[in-house]
């Protein structure tokens, strides 16, 4: 048990004794974050933040109350206490609230903390990120930009009900934008790496991969809009799945029939070869082994053998629905985003990138999308960008790079439409929320491309 | 060993106040031997109400504390914390000073811009304080919002909310600036989604996202009158449904308002981002097309088009006393009669390029470094009506509520999607379309800009979630504008 356990745990028992609710739920997130950020080779921001977040659920029978602060005054923690007894007290009731949950065993411990990353120093970050700038100086490039961000984040839950929870995470991130001849042509590139311990970024490659891309990427050439078969690199697969699992994979989307998911139980809506699920307990993975509510977070197969199959719950949705549970997929309550899967993964298959490439006629190389959005979440259509790295493929070899090419696709049916699935899955942090996805790439057939850029 | 800088014992009995903090931290910075150093102390106090179909989907109440120290020492170096206390100000200061070391292993001299110093404070205008307004009271009339929009089975979803936010800040600068800063903001709003088994809608008002926001007390929220707009919002919603898909092709666009300032934030709001243009964000945000070289030389847009950042503007989301690095709030022109003319930029930006200080480094919260943001991007009133533009419209669509909204990382290529469309033949407004989306390259687009509504029917909106920086940030921006007609754009993208 670490220090600051003890006191999160001697918080959680005087608030519940000062407690007059019914219920009551004290959830305490604790994050150091650092990170240098890099651009025109030369590190132009490095941060370090520190802070906590305090919050709590009081419940009356059906009617639920949330405050929170950032502070351990103990005046502080009783007045947010008030506050969130006011505010509960105030309230109708709500039917479908069916209380905060109850103790459940813990099946996965797993912990992905990693001393040397929660460590790791301005100087250390620094260091690799100089190697990163003098790499590409050695090969012509001037520009590099990135960002290194190592982080430590813990989380307690316990409520009135007998459920105390804490688990800490570790994780690090890198990612490098190689820009060749930014004077002028400007060729993009793009490397990324991510893993609880520190040791295991390879900033020597993301840097290469970056660099080797950027020079590959000069004289970029426009092409006619329409259809093609594109192979899509694991950073672009990701993006697709963020999307899908925003538009699709929670249990109050299918409640309120905003789902792509909803009706469609036990249908094959993809390929056969899809498997998409949430699964913090896998090796590859990073995240708590348990949701903002102190729920135990299960596996979910979503998406199996290419069969809508399940969604995720947090306790309010599953409350709603007869004989179901919280399969663990809480955000910190109240939120009108949760539940959500934060831990997805998709199954790999037998190709190599290589293969995909070589089997193409005609097709286009994606490194990464840029700022996809739903065009109509139910319909499943998403539009979004190409960038940093797009080229032709014809006859089996890459080409010449691409400007930039926007899409604008049913992403059910681009997942029936998967030629091939890679054999490797990269994994990624998400940014936003303390959410990873793994994903490897897809050759995917009649990708619908609307619109291009001048670069 | 116990927790870093959060030791239980010594936080249960107090931390000190506010305003010694801030004084014993920027004593601490003036007696260190550093190029520069700023202080920001900022306790941030939020109030979210959401209603869904007749119930409270969250109440929550937040408060937060804490400060954040810039230096230049060798390099840049930031570090935040919501420790309280003396010895937790020292650690701040001796954390980003190591940060800024480690970061001169690859930087260059870093010049900021002069600026003039202060000592001043400033207070959002505001008649009625949002906090202050009974709870049951705000409650009661978002339910009753939601009985007024419960008019069809076909709506599966009613929401409606209010949002407040007030902050205390506090900046000091090592080179004698002082400032204190008071700021209320203020929002709500009501939405529907729809659905016949076979297809969705949505509709909302007076915008998605949470409806509109503006730099107001309570008397903001009250003025929006989303009761009165509950009803007519949710049948609009179901009539959607059975609404035609919106058509292909080419032709003349009309913004409304709400649109219209997300046109303004993703096509000239980013853009003219001097961090941006200078490739600060280049792994992230993205750059710009809108490079330096091109300043007082791109014909951005038609010799209508006058596009300003203006954080003096009364009400806007965006409008303050200072930003945060201590630089007194003033208007700047970003499109003068069409062309490029100015940048937002910070001090460091500004130096580099010689351009001018724009007054637009804003940090979320007290956590997160300052970065160059937008305030209020607006775009000038002209001298038509909207019912004069539709008159003179032939063939058109006019767009309300943002629905999808999607740009290259340079700027240019953008495709947006909104909650309806209305479609305009011979003067007219004929009948409702579903799925509108449009699509263009910002600076044609702008050039096509042949009308713009006059300051009647100007408006200033809020947005309240602008993302941007790694760790990510997101920021309250406005955007002021008119509905406005742009000339042979593409609409109906994609396969439906």
């Amino acid at each position: 048990m670490v220090g600051y356990e003890q006191d999160f745990e001697k918080i959680s028992e005087k608030l519940e004794k000062e407690a007059k609710a019914d219920e009551i739920e004290v959830r305490i997130i604790k994050s150091d974050t650092a990170l240098t950020r890099y651009a025109n080779s030369q590190i132009h921001q490095n941060i370090g933040q520190e802070d906590l977040d305090v919050s709590i659920r009081a419940v009356f029978s059906n009617k639920t109350g949330a405050a929170s602060t950032n502070s351990l005054e103990l005046d502080s923690l009783k007045r947010c206490l008030s506050k969130a007894e006011k505010i509960a007290k105030y309230q109708e009731g709500d039917p479908d609230f069916k209380g905060l949950p109850k103790p459940k065993e813990q099946k996965n411990v797993k912990e992905n903390y990693v001393k040397d990353t929660a460590k790791f120093t301005p100087d250390k970050r620094a260091q690799k990120v100089k190697e990163i700038i003098e790499m590409a100086g050695n090969e012509g490039i001037d520009r590099v930009y990135g960002a290194f961000k190592t982080e430590s984040q813990s989380l307690f839950v316990a409520n009135s009900n007998g459920v105390k929870k804490f688990s800490r995470f570790t994780s690090s991130n890198l990612t490098t934008t190689a820009i060749a001849d930014w004077d002028k042509d400007q060729g993009f590139g793009w490397g990324e790496t991510c893993s609880a311990d520190v040791k295991d970024i390879d900033h020597i490659e993301v840097g290469r991969t970056a660099i080797e891309k950027g020079l590959n990427n000069l004289n970029t050439e426009k092409i006619e809009l329409g259809e093609y078969d594109v192979v899509l690199e694991p950073l672009a697969v990701q993006s697709i799945l963020m999307y899908m699992d925003m538009m699709g994979f929670s249990a109050k989307k299918v409640q309120e029939e905003r789902s792509f998911m909803k009706g469609k139980f036990g249908e094959q809506i993809m390929d056969e070869r899809v498997n998409i699920y949430d699964d913090v307990s896998d090796p590859d993975m990073i995240g708590y082994p348990f949701d903002y509510e102190g729920v135990p977070k299960e596996r979910v197969d979503i998406i199996k053998n290419g069969v809508a199959n399940e969604v995720v719950y947090d306790s309010y949705t599953a409350g709603r629905e007869d004989d179901k549970e919280s399969t663990g997929h809480a955000l910190p309550m109240p939120s009108p985003m949760s539940p959500l899967a934060m831990n997805l993964l998709m199954d790999t298959g037998d190709y190599s990138q290589e293969e995909m490439v070589e089997e193409t006629d005609k097709g286009i190389l994606v490194t990464r999308f840029n700022y996809c959005r739903p065009v109509h979440p139910v319909k499943g259509i998403l539009t979004g960008l190409t960038r940093d790295g797009t080229w032709l493929i014809e006859d089996g070899e890459i080409r010449h790079p691409l400007k930039n090419l926007r899409f604008t696709q049913n992403l059910i049916e681009a997942f029936n439409n998967i030629e091939g699935i890679g054999e490797k899955r990269k994994l990624f942090a998400m940014g936003y929320y303390p959410a990873y996805f793994a994903a490897p790439a897809l050759k995917i057939n009649d990708f619908n491309f609307t619109g291009t850029t001048e670069f | 060993m116990r927790a870093n800088i959060f030791i239980l014992e010594r936080c249960l009995y107090g931390g000190a106040n506010m305003r010694e903090l801030f004084e014993f931290g920027i004593d601490e910075l003036e007696k260190k031997d550093i190029q520069y150093g700023d202080i920001r102390l900022s306790e941030i106090n939020t109030e979210v109400i959401n209603v869904k179909n007749g119930t409270v989907e969250a109440i929550k109440s937040s408060e937060s504390k804490g400060y954040g120290i810039r230096v230049i020492d060798g390099g840049w170096g930031f570090a935040s914390s919501a420790d309280l206390t003396e010895q937790g100000i020292k650690k701040t200061i001796k954390r980003a000073r190591k940060i800024a070391r480690a970061s001169s292993k690859a930087s260059e001299p870093i010049e900021l811009k002069e600026v003039d110093i202060h000592q001043d404070s400033y207070t959002t205008p505001y008649k009625k304080d949002p906090f202050k307004i009974d709870l049951e009271e705000k409650l009661d009339y978002l339910m009753d919002v939601d009985e007024r929009m419960d008019i069809d089975e076909k709506i599966k979803v009613r929401k409606c909310n209010f949002n407040a936010w007030k902050t205390k800040k506090f900046f000091a600068s090592t080179e004698g600036t002082r400032i204190e800063q008071d700021l209320i903001k203020t929002g709500g709003g009501l939405g529907v989604n729809v659905s016949d088994g076979e297809d969705t809608q949505t509709r909302s008002y007076p915008n998605s996202f949470g409806g509109d926001y503006n730099s107001r007390g309570y008397e903001f929220f009250e003025n929006l009158e989303i009761l009165k707009h509950a009803e007519e919002t949710a049948q609009e919603g179901v009539d959607l449904l059975d609404a035609e898909q919106c058509p292909e092709g080419e032709m003349d666009i009309i913004l409304n308002t709400n649109q219209l300032a997300l046109q303004v934030h993703e096509s000239c709001g980013h853009p003219t981002e001097l961090d941006r243009a200078l490739g600060t964000e280049a792994s992230y945000a993205g750059t710009s097309f809108m490079t330096p070289d091109k300043l007082n030389d791109l014909r951005y847009g038609s010799d209508i088009v006058n596009i300003v950042s203006d954080p003096t503007a009364e009400g806007g989301l965006g409008t303050f006393g200072y930003d945060d690095e201590g630089v007194k709030a003033k208007k700047v022109d970003l499109i003068k009669d069409g062309m490029f003319e100015g940048y937002q930029a910070s001090r460091e930006g500004a130096a580099k390029v010689g351009t001018e200080v724009s007054g637009s480094m804003r940090a979320d919260g007290w956590k997160n470094l300052p970065l160059v943001r937008m305030t209020n991007i607006n775009l000038e009133p002209g001298d038509w009506s909207k019912k004069e533009i539709i008159e003179e419209t032939d063939k058109g669509i006019i767009f309300d509520g943002i629905k999808s909204w999607s740009i290259d990382d340079k700027r240019l290529n953008f495709q947006f999607g909104t909650e309806a469309g209305y479609l305009v033949e011979g003067g007219e407004v004929t009948k409702l379309i579903k799925n509108p989306t449009y699509t263009g390259i910002t600076y044609e687009f702008w050039r096509n800009c042949d009308a713009i509504a006059g300051k009647e029917e100007w408006i200033l909106h809020g947005v309240p979630n602008c993302g941007k920086g790694e760790p990510p940030q997101t920021m309250q921006v406005g955007h002021g504008c008119a509905p406005s007609r742009f000339r042979d754009i593409r609409v109906g993208v994609g396969k439906w």
